[in-house]
């Protein structure tokens, strides 16, 4: 009774008091912004548009003047033909490593996720490369390619002329001959180079980025398995779904598709990003074969002081970039699920 | 989930996840294997996991040994003989100074997530708990920049870091990740969760705003801020691009991956047993926290995926 009487005479005091915090808060909120607005303006939109500005420019560091060259730079980007092979080995990259990885990544997942033993074991050794820094594990696996004395080819040449050749080169197909296989026909030659090889650098970059990538996807796919309600696999199998082709087709694939919007989105960014493999193992080489974007800012900008034709680029990457999340916002709204 | 599964088909998922793994730990595998091998070992491949360990003459320390034009002494020969393992990550350590990259390493790593606590922290309180005119505009400029990847801005930040003289300094390094828009989105979203009755409180206990900051919210938030902290660490200890940019030339701002990537400069193979000590040796920390806090790490690592 007592007690209820003091809290009832409190009210108004404390009333009182908050409303003076709250006129005092005001100034307060203003220094705890002050910080991170001005660093967001320092670190974020004042480069953007310096990067804007000179992208339209021929400026190197150390000069004191510019010209201006319009769309110049822009139009050697996507006229001339070492920028169109760059272009090309970027979108390459991105549409090789972005299904692979995800493809691979979701598949892990989802034998992960039926496993009823040992599941934890998997999860942690397929998380590695994650983990690891990208830069060490990119020069093991130069290593580990190399041309001769790499772990890989190596192993290979081990393989010739046994069961491992006659099983690789696929002979046992009666439509195939094994004789021209590819395994065949390295084992008689020699096997690929790999990064040092026009035709395979690529390949052996995106394998690299794919190996990385995957224990990111699957955990991402791991927790969206989680949100998948079990009753509607019970709902499935009352109306007659039973293989189980059908029970993911009909029903995990789409309950994963905001999982799958956001998987690509990610993965699409970070492909795009690709820099350590290329800068430590090709150099963009042989032939501008792994001339991937972030590759040529650092050569042409950085390496070369081309700052004005670097910026571009930059700003070819932004939006491309751009393009890539606001795809992902649209999709978000349609809704990608069937919830 | 799916239901009742075979002992057949649980042997085949097995299976594959096994290959699988295979492909994933080889590099791992080769990396720990090689630095414990001798040059000839991995120019044959031979000696299996660990190397047969036999003693090896160190080259470089016969020829410092030696002076020019002359024979080396069969004692000299004798005190150069070492074991592989030994000679490796003692050439880690030596040819470069790699304490310095590795102290460098955690300098930075440290700094950059205490910066980001610092100057997230209170601006995620004030936008989600305090009401003032432009607090949407401040999230909006934050969701904005959320949009831009960090490489976009790299150039014109060398740039201006160039004007004023600061590449090839610690500054250089920590200065364009001193604000992590992302960990303001993610601690403002954790605030939004907690009690608007837990602040009044404090305040009627006369606390200041900046106190409650620090002393009621930063405890609430040591979840939220345990996975923020991996997701910056890992990603800042691991970065190359931007160190790369940075540091163009003073070794002594070296971070771990630019003290190893310059192992990769002189192709010769005999380098090939160092440079994967210590590519071991800055591996080691993350991989070993990972495998003692696993859930922690994936949660931290996948913290994005929140978005």
């Amino acid at each position: 009774m007592t007690a209820q009487a003091v809290t009832i005479v409190q009210t108004p005091k404390q009333g009182a008091s908050l409303l003076t915090a709250r006129s005092r808060t005001r100034w307060v909120s203003y220094l705890f912004c002050l910080p991170a607005v001005a660093l967001m303006f320092i670190i974020f939109l004042v480069p953007i548009s310096v990067a804007g500005i000179l992208s339209f420019t021929d400026y190197s560091l150390g000069n004191e003047s510019f010209t201006w060259l319009g769309w110049k730079n822009y139009e050697v980007i996507f006229g001339r033909s070492s920028y169109q092979k760059m272009l090309w080995a970027t979108t390459a990259y991105v549409l090789v490593v972005v299904p692979v990885s995800i493809g691979l990544g979701l598949g892990t997942a989802l034998l992960i996720n039926s496993l009823t033993r040992f599941s934890d074991f998997y999860k942690a050794v397929y998380f590695l490369p994650v983990m690891a820094s990208f830069l060490a594990m990119a020069l093991v696996w130069d290593l580990a390619l190399h041309p001769t004395v790499g772990v890989v080819n190596q192993t290979l040449a081990r393989g010739c002329g046994t069961w491992i050749e006659s099983f690789f080169g696929f002979g046992w197909l009666p439509w195939v001959d094994g004789a021209q296989s590819w395994y065949s026909t390295s084992c008689a030659d020699e096997f690929p180079l790999w990064i040092g090889d026009r035709d395979y650098a690529l390949p052996t970059i995106c394998f690299i980025g794919i190996w990385q990538a995957l224990g990111f996807n699957m955990v991402l796919y791991l927790a969206g398995l989680t949100g998948v309600p079990r009753e509607l696999y019970h709902a499935a199998a009352i109306d007659g779904v039973t293989s189980g082709w059908d029970r993911f087709r009909l029903v995990t694939w789409p309950m994963l598709g905001p999982t799958t919007v956001f998987v690509v989105t990610i993965t699409a960014i970070r492909s795009f990003q690709v820099f350590d493999t290329v800068e430590a193992l090709t150099q963009g080489g042989p032939a501008k074969a792994t001339y991937v974007m972030m590759y040529a800012i650092f050569e042409k900008a950085i390496r070369q002081n081309l700052v004005g034709f670097g910026s571009a680029i930059t700003i070819v990457f932004l939006v491309f970039v751009l393009v890539i999340t606001y795809t992902q916002r649209y999709l978000v709204e349609k809704r990608v699920h069937y919830s | 989930m799916m239901g009742k599964t075979s002992p057949m088909a649980e042997a085949l998922k097995h299976a594959m996840l096994i290959v699988g793994a295979i492909i994933v730990i080889l590099p791992f595998y080769v990396m720990l294997s090689y630095s414990m091998k001798s040059p000839r070992e991995i120019d044959t491949n031979t000696g299996g996991f660990f190397g047969a360990q036999e003693p090896m003459i160190d080259e470089y320390c016969l020829k410092i040994g030696t002076p020019s034009g002359e024979v080396a002494s069969e004692e000299l020969k004798k005190s150069c003989l070492k074991t592989p393992v030994v000679f490796n990550y003692v050439t880690a350590f030596d040819k470069a100074p790699l304490i310095r990259y590795l102290l460098n390493g955690v300098f930075v790593t440290a700094s950059i997530f205490l910066i980001q606590v610092l100057v997230a922290l209170p601006c995620a309180y004030a936008l989600a708990k305090l009401r003032f005119w432009g607090r949407d505009m401040v999230f909006g400029l934050v969701l904005f920049c959320l949009l831009i990847p960090v490489h976009a801005i790299a150039l014109p930040i060398y740039l201006m870091l160039a004007k004023v003289g600061l590449i090839n300094s610690y500054a250089a390094l920590i200065i364009p990740w001193t604000i992590s828009v992302f960990g303001i989105f993610l601690m403002r979203q954790f605030f939004m969760t907690i009690p608007d009755d837990l602040i009044d409180a404090a305040r009627i206990d006369g606390m200041s705003e900046f106190s409650i900051v620090w002393k009621v919210m930063l405890p609430c938030a040591v979840p939220a801020l345990m996975a923020f902290a991996i997701f910056s660490v890992v990603a800042h200890w691991n970065d190359y691009f931007w160190p790369r940019i940075a540091i163009t030339s003073d070794r002594n701002y070296f971070t771990p991956p630019l003290g190893l990537r310059e192992f990769k400069g002189d192709a010769d193979g005999d380098i090939y047993g160092p440079m994967m000590a210590t590519a071991t040796i800055i591996v080691t920390p993350l991989i070993v926290a990972f495998l003692l806090a696993q859930r922690k790490f994936i949660e931290g690592i996948t913290l994005s995926g929140m978005k």
